[in-house]
């Protein structure tokens, strides 16, 4: 039987693995995944709180909305990535130092 | 059902029209594209509709407040006011961009689309009474910023400011999220009001997993905020934008994100408990930190708009104090800041732009013996410059002067101190800008070709409110005194 507890040890995993990508990984798509990943975690979340507890459709409502904005989010990022890939040739985190004081 | 959506439809106006005015300004843009006659077309639409917007906010002023569309917004006249600001600064922005060349003439109308339609997720986020609504303001504002923080076409470090803003708004907006789901799920509901009603009976338990989670859902607020943990985005992000979006940046997602930050405060911390110390410990960080490294950032910088940024971050953790007393007095204080906040940071700017314009960068000897050359423009940024620092005669004083009076009735003595010494750090900054103007001799006699009639008209008429709302200051005191928070 699938708890409640266990979608939420699932869901805790994705955020932590989200970060994790966010602060290791250099690559600027590969950022880009672990902000789905997070984003995806609370999408998760809240599907499992309203299956478990809240039977109120409220945070199904969230979870798909969630899923729409984080593709609105990943249409706009890619594009500003591939505005900046054509003036820098390369996707790498660190070659986006100009602004720093 | 259907009855209530149309009843609720007469109270949404000022949305209804901004979102109108975005479709509407679309169409002339792909009705005219690169003809020049389309482009005053366009600014007329622009300015016909965001002045409409205005005055049907300012209609809803002082109306009882009301609760629309299955309780998810609350029209009240404290999120009226705060629109208020909020359409102002972007009529401000956008006068800004119609004048500047930091924008390409063929991106101009791009830049007064998106600006409307931030404008339109700001004023969702300043009534938001339901977390989807909150998230989707939030969303709206974020998303249309990081395609203005790049709008100019092959510059380095703009397509790298948006880089920078998208990835670190969809890290916040993401943590935010998830703060939100423990909450959702702790609570049982997405409305504001009816999880008030739930977290007045919360045992020890509930407490422990609610208090990381609304930390994480603070994230979401403070980086639209650009507060401190949340705030290394924003000095970059600043000066890479062209500097019409860096104007607009300052002011509307800021506004839009303190004003949902109080009526967050306001219906889930207003009662003492747990909770409440909770938050008002953490924001009370926060505002400290985010005042003094502000400050003690912005002394070092060569470029007037990075320093601008910095400031814009202390005068962020300013506001943030009159947020985390919870009073009304303080509601009230934030309003007041937010308006003069409002008027410094568009003459600033302004006389910046033109500035940087004829320059083409906006470093600090830019400015030296300009009181020589445009004595009119001298004479308003000093006056801008004092009222930032908060030197008597001006308003910015008297908005520090209200946020210390709602610290000081709160018994937060120590954030007080703080709070002055910063205002005093400040001055340095501020102050060398005054000195160059003043007292050094031009180094060059070219005349700056921005500083034409109207656009000097413009710099005085943004430098009266600056000037007339620190003498007379009691008449929108009042204004916002009625602009409560409405609570149910």
């Amino acid at each position: 039987m699938i708890s409640l507890s266990s979608y939420l040890f699932i869901s805790f995993t994705l955020f932590i693995a989200g970060i994790a990508v966010m602060i290791a990984r250099k690559n600027i798509i590969a950022m880009m995944l672990g902000i789905e990943l997070i984003l995806n975690s609370a999408a998760l979340n809240f599907a499992a709180y309203t299956r478990f507890i809240n039977n109120n459709l409220e945070g199904h409502l969230m979870s798909l909305f969630i899923i729409v904005i984080a593709a609105a989010e990943a249409a706009v990022g890619l594009a500003i990535v591939i505005r900046f890939f054509q003036i820098k040739e390369t996707i790498h985190i660190d070659d986006a130092a100009q602004l720093q004081s | 059902m259907g009855q209530n959506y149309l009843a609720s439809l007469s109270h949404f106006i000022p949305e209804l029209l901004a979102c109108l005015t975005m479709f509407g300004l679309i169409l002339i843009e792909a009705t005219y594209k690169e003809e020049e006659k389309g482009r005053g077309f366009l600014f007329l639409a622009a300015g016909i509709g965001l002045v409409s917007v205005l005055v049907f906010s300012f209609a809803s002023l002082g109306k009882e407040p009301v609760a629309i569309f299955t309780n998810s917004l609350i029209i009240d006249s404290f999120s009226s006011l705060m629109k208020m600001v909020m359409v102002l600064g972007t009529i401000g922005a956008v006068y800004l961009a119609s004048t500047s060349n930091d924008i390409e003439g063929n991106l101009k109308p791009e830049f007064i689309i998106m600006a409307t339609g931030v404008l339109v997720g700001g004023m969702l986020l300043s009534s938001a009474n339901n977390m989807l609504v909150l998230f989707i303001g939030i969303e709206t504002l974020s998303i249309l910023s990081y395609v203005l923080a790049s709008l100019k076409k092959g510059d380095e470090r703009s397509s790298e400011a948006g880089l920078k803003y998208s990835l670190y708004g969809g890290m916040s907006s993401g943590i935010m999220l998830f703060g939100m789901s423990h909450i959702f799920g702790v609570l049982g509901s997405i409305n504001f009001t009816e999880m008030a009603v739930v977290l007045s009976t919360v045992d020890t338990t509930q407490i422990a997993i609610l208090l990381p989670s609304f930390l994480f859902f603070f994230a979401g607020i403070g980086y639209k905020i650009a507060c401190v943990p949340f705030h290394m985005w924003a000095p970059d992000v600043y000066e890479g934008s062209p500097l019409p979006v860096t104007a607009f940046f300052s002011i509307v997602p800021k506004v839009a994100g303190l004003a949902a930050l109080i009526r967050v405060s306001q219906t889930f911390f207003a009662n003492p408990g747990a909770l409440n110390i909770g938050w008002v410990g953490v924001l009370s960080i926060v505002a400290a930190l985010t005042m003094t490294v502000g400050n003690v950032s912005a002394i070092g910088q060569r470029s007037v708009k990075r320093m601008l940024a910095y400031s814009s971050i202390s005068h962020a953790g300013m506001m943030l104090m009159g947020v985390l007393v919870i009073s009304e007095l303080g509601t009230r204080s934030v309003i007041f800041y937010s308006v003069t906040y409002l008027f410094m940071t568009l003459a600033a700017f302004y006389v910046v732009s033109f500035v940087s314009d004829k320059y083409g960068n906006d470093h600090f000897e830019r400015f030296t013996g300009l009181a020589f050359r445009y004595p009119l423009m001298a004479i308003a940024l000093c006056i801008v410059m004092f009222s930032l620092a908060g030197i008597p005669p001006f308003s910015g004083f008297v908005a520090k002067f209200h946020i210390f009076t709602a610290l000081l009735a709160k018994k937060y003595y120590v954030l007080a101190v703080i709070a002055g010494i910063n205002s005093v750090v400040s001055l340095y900054y501020y102050l060398k800008i005054v000195r160059l103007m003043m007292l050094k001799d031009p180094e060059s006699e070219e005349a700056i070709s921005g500083f034409n009639i109207f656009n000097q008209g413009a710099v005085v008429a943004l430098t009266i409110p600056v000037v007339v709302l620190g003498l007379f200051w009691e008449k929108l005191i009042v204004l916002a005194d009625g602009a409560k928070v409405f609570l149910q």
